[in-house]
């Protein structure tokens, strides 16, 4: 018995050998975009004989774009490539050894001993029939345990959808070649982590970035390069997707950073090679900074003619500066950030958390984490009155509360001031944030109430 | 002969090349729960908990000098894994990673993939097994092919018991596991602590409020029901929840391998005294195939249903130990006094508040639209009270759900069951207590009169549109019924149109939020009336043809 598993061995190691030239030494290089896309770099060396052949590339990605697929090496000249997906499964193989003869076991229950014949498959629609000799029969129509052998499996069937490359060589040996594409499935973002200290305003800021694989291949020891910026992606994957504003970027930065840049992107390298698994979240840091002053303060932002019978929670809202004199000091990748404070006892607890866009260096980016509990507004329209025929007069409250010991400052904003809405009466001076958004700075003293009022006039 | 098989072919294990340190969970556990930030004021559902938590462990580990892998075990399911953060580790971080390929049937056959196995058949009849060195050479979709020394074949095809003995090492794990890839420069023991955010968590809280006979005063109690939907327990976890509604981006998508069981599909298996049609290959599931697993499943579900409606009932309660109130930042945390056990799927309940002889108003009201005639419809029950020290309350009150049940001698009954939102110190809390059949408002629209109509031209649209306005004068009466021996106190709230001016009424309303609201007291057995008068200008588009 043992003898001839060795034997059997062998001969699977030599029609390994035979298989098409895939070398082990291989250096992967990856390039992540943040919206879903990666260009891969696999350098290999194949070993080619001279003439027409094709080369076959295990291990490329899952979701590999075929049409982004290009294959650089000395002396090669490329005829076709070919992505395959035709998969190797007994249905597949069974369909394909139609008209070919394949050797059936038949096992006798009980004593387990074997009856081999030669069989020629005829069909396979809904059954298996075969013709053994002179005899037409369907497999396993009495249910009895009866075996198929196939010799081989056709060229195309495989385990996996592989890449493979019909190329034209002028003379044979092993060169280094770099196969490289385009695939969806790996992405990265950004995740921040903030600890707000409330006793001296303050936060400290980690960044890490955060890679995800889902492209169904794992690349092993790769040198991994994230990419800050989105390239625009006609592939149908992110076509769909509307850039939706998002209202944190407060002041727009004018620094630059040291970081590597190409052309309007920022680049990111790992420092060290690592296996990205398929399936895999990887976190590893790019930021780390201590005592960033931010600001604390309040926002209530009011539909036009919003009236509300109970009072509203207004947003709570933290404001730090990314530059390099008191603030983060680094341009932020996009993505998610966090906010910790430490309670009573020490212990850090979350308290809310918001999306940012890619930011530059020297911006001011003001976060909303949540509502407040303590601090509310209720606005209320108090009287709106027809001023002949297209105008009208409308009188607004805006009732703040305070239930915290200490006085705080409130944002209130109206929006909605289309045309050329004016503002008659008010109980303290408001600025236009734009020609439709009037804004009030309310400070609303500890465990105490204020109102705000304001006439506007309309027309139309 | 199997480990000659392994030598001959140079295998090595899949693992990764840095040392592998498993850390089991010991030590400080804190569990901070925060609510579903798009919940109102449903009741919880254990297998759709939108809320989540913050987890924070300490555990003990030994490192080894030089790299090594840090992993994590038994941390919970719904872990959102990069909101991680671990801290006490020696040296460098190199990267954090979670691990979602998970060990199954399907996940072995693939990690073996054109690697060699060892084929197994076993002889019902007798039980002999032979053992038969193979190599995989593919799973896709679902069917496997082998090849041996005698041939290609397909696995479970023939009718033959048939199986793979695996000799390949994977490092695939039961749970997504995370870890840290770490380089110390010295053997080490550290404390480490790991905090991340984990969904499949969410609480709320349940008032009860008993109303005394003369409705002059309530009893207000309150629980916080807190729920843990994950597979993993927290034994004696210092246990906090947090109100307060809070930003969470909870479309956070993380890839997960459930796993998939062997298939072994075949080739089309019909025989001659099959009936004409395509055959249907039975697929497993992944909770078994047999329907009694999914019965119970759904059992579990409803006994744990039954125990969150258990809370709202007004037992008679010893005094119980009370959480813990303060201030985070902008919102509240309530802090459960004793460490406690949150086991895997489960609902808890601590003690919110007591409060006794709490004053309360209890009025009458109906809200309706100017100048509608409305047919009699019961008047709606309201408690009134202020959130402050003077009404025995003045502490932050977290939204949830009030009961309010009424005693009637030895018994107790439920009157309503309202949602309530955040309230804070110093506001009013209103509890709506159903509707009253004994107190009746009808409104009816008594006169219109419309003023001569007059035309005005708009100044762009001259000699195209043309627009005619009239003022209208609407008078209005409500009338209230009382059919109780006692005087009530009533609310009416009008809604006037954009435009409608009240220019007259019968008691002189006072205004709230923007509206007019009129205050009566209904003598016992008797009735009121409300008249008022509005005025509003109805303008009319008229085309001239050209």
């Amino acid at each position: 018995m043992r003898g001839k598993t060795l034997l059997w061995v062998g001969s699977v190691l030599s029609v390994l050998g035979a298989l098409p030239a895939v070398a082990a030494d291989h250096d992967v290089s990856v390039t992540i975009y943040a919206n879903d896309l990666a260009l891969v770099q696999d350098h290999r060396s194949i070993n080619v004989t001279g003439g027409r052949q094709r080369i076959e590339f295990q291990n490329v990605s899952g979701k590999i774009r075929p049409e982004t697929v290009s294959l650089a090496a000395d002396g090669l000249t490329i005829v076709e490539q070919n992505f395959d997906f035709d998969l190797l499964t007994p249905a597949k193989l069974m369909e394909k050894a139609v008209g070919q003869e394949v050797t059936i076991v038949r096992v006798t229950p009980g004593t387990g001993a074997e009856t081999r014949e030669k069989a020629l498959v005829l069909a396979t629609n809904g059954g298996v029939v075969l013709k053994i000799g002179e005899r037409i029969e369907v497999l396993r129509d009495d249910g009895l345990p009866v075996r198929v052998i196939f010799d081989k499996v056709p060229d195309n069937l495989r385990a996996r959808p592989t890449l493979s490359v019909t190329v034209n060589s002028a003379h044979g040996g092993t060169r280094p070649a770099t196969l490289s594409y385009l695939t969806p499935g790996l992405g990265w973002r950004a995740d921040y982590v903030a600890l707000f200290s409330e006793a001296d305003s303050k936060i400290d800021v980690q960044g890490w970035v955060t890679l995800t694989n889902s492209s169904g291949t794992t690349y092993d020891d790769a040198k991994t390069l994230l990419v800050a910026g989105s390239p625009s992606n006609l592939s149908g994957n992110n076509s769909w997707a509307v850039r939706r504003p998002r209202p944190t970027l407060a002041e727009a930065g004018t620094e630059s950073g040291t970081r590597e840049r190409l052309g309007d992107f920022y680049l990111y390298p790992i420092a060290e090679r690592t296996t990205i698994a398929n399936l895999q979240t990887k976190q590893v840091s790019f930021l780390d900074v201590h005592g960033v002053p931010a600001e604390h303060g309040y926002e209530y932002r009011n539909v036009w003619l919003g009236t509300s019978e109970t009072p509203q929670s207004a947003k709570s809202v933290y404001r730090f500066s990314t530059s390099a004199k008191a603030g983060l000091g680094d341009q932020l990748p996009a993505g998610i950030l966090r906010f910790y404070m430490r309670d009573k006892r020490g212990d850090p607890q979350f308290i809310g958390e918001n999306q940012i866009d890619h930011t530059p260096m020297g911006s001011i980016i003001s976060l909303s984490t949540g509502d407040a509990f303590d601090v509310k507004v209720q606005p209320t329209v108090l009287k709106r009155t027809s001023l002949g025929d297209f105008a009208w007069r409308t009188e607004m409250r805006y009732s703040l509360t305070n239930a915290l010991p200490k006085s705080v400052q409130v944002a209130v904003l109206q929006g909605g001031l289309w045309g050329d809405t004016t503002i008659s009466a008010e109980s303290q001076k408001s600025t236009r944030r734009s020609a439709d958004v009037a804004e009030w700075l309310v400070t609303v003293p500890a465990n105490g109430k204020i109102d705000l009022t304001a006439t506007f006039m309309t027309r139309y | 002969m199997r480990r000659s098989l392994a030598l001959m072919l140079g295998f090595v294990p899949l693992g990764a090349a840095a040392a592998d340190v498993a850390v089991q969970r010991e030590g400080a556990l804190a569990v901070t729960i925060y609510r579903a930030p798009s919940r109102s004021s449903e009741g919880i559902d254990l297998d759709d908990l939108g809320g989540f938590a913050l987890v924070s462990e300490t555990r003990t580990v030994s490192i080894p000098e030089g790299e090594s892998r840090i992993r994590f075990e038994g941390v919970a399911d719904g872990i959102e894994s990069a909101s991680a953060i671990i801290t006490g580790l020696p040296g460098d971080v190199l990267e954090k990673n979670r691990d979602a390929r998970l060990l199954s049937p399907g996940a072995l056959v693939a990690a073996t993939l054109g690697r060699s196995v060892m084929l197994v058949r076993t002889n019902r009849k007798t039980g002999k097994q032979t053992r038969l060195p193979a190599k995989i050479l593919s799973d896709a979709e679902g069917g496997v092919m082998f090849e041996t020394s005698e041939g290609i074949e397909a696995l479970r095809c023939s009718g033959l018991a048939e199986t793979f003995s695996f000799i390949t090492n994977t490092d695939l794990a039961a749970t997504p596991t995370l870890s840290a890839l770490v380089r110390s420069p010295t053997a080490t023991t550290v404390k480490v602590t790991l905090s991340y955010l984990a969904h499949g968590f969410d609480w709320t809280a349940n008032y009860v409020a008993t109303l005394s006979p003369d409705s002059k005063s309530m009893d207000l109690g309150a629980w916080v029901t807190l729920a843990n939907g994950n597979g993993v327990t927290f034994p004696s976890a210092q246990t906090q929840v947090v109100a307060g509604r809070i930003n969470h981006e909870s479309g956070d998508v993380q890839p997960l391998d459930m796993g998939e069981p062997i298939l072994a599909t075949c080739w089309p298996m019909g025989t001659t005294s099959d009936p004409v049609e395509e055959p249907v290959i039975p697929r497993a599931s992944p909770f078994g195939d047999s329907d009694s697993n999914a019965t119970a499943f759904q059992e579990v579900l409803v006994t744990a249903q039954r125990r969150s409606y258990e809370a709202v009932m007004p037992i008679a309660m010893s005094a119980a130990q009370l959480v813990q109130e303060e201030q985070l930042g902008d919102l509240k945390l309530y802090r459960v006094p004793e460490h406690t056990t949150l086991t895997s799927r489960q609902i808890k309940q601590v003690r919110l508040l007591d409060r006794r002889d709490v004053p309360v108003e209890l009025f009458y009201g109906a809200d309706l639209e100017a100048n509608q005639s409305v047919e009699s419809t019961a008047a709606e029950r309201t408690l009134r009270t202020k959130n402050d020290a003077a009404h025995h309350l003045g502490l932050p009150l977290p939204s949830g759900r009030v009961a309010t049940f009424a005693t009637r001698k030895d018994s107790t009954l439920l009157l309503d069951e309202v949602p309530l939102r955040d309230v804070a110190v110093d506001e009013d809390v209103e509890i709506g207590v159903g509707s009253s059949a004994d107190v009746q408002v009808s409104a009816v629209r008594e006169t219109t009169k419309v003023s001569p109509r007059r035309a005005v031209d708009p100044p762009l649209l001259r000699g195209v549109l043309r627009f005619s306005s009239a003022v209208v004068d609407d008078v209005s009466r409500v009338e209230i019924h009382n059919a109780s021996r006692s005087a009530i106190r009533f609310e009416l709230r009008l809604r006037l149109d954009e435009g409608t001016q009240l220019i007259g009424a019968e008691p002189t309303p006072m205004s709230r939020d923007g509206r007019p609201l009129f205050k009566v007291v209904v003598p016992g057995q008797g009735s009121a009336v409300i008249r008022y008068r509005t005025e509003h200008t109805s303008v009319k588009a008229i085309h001239i043809p050209l």
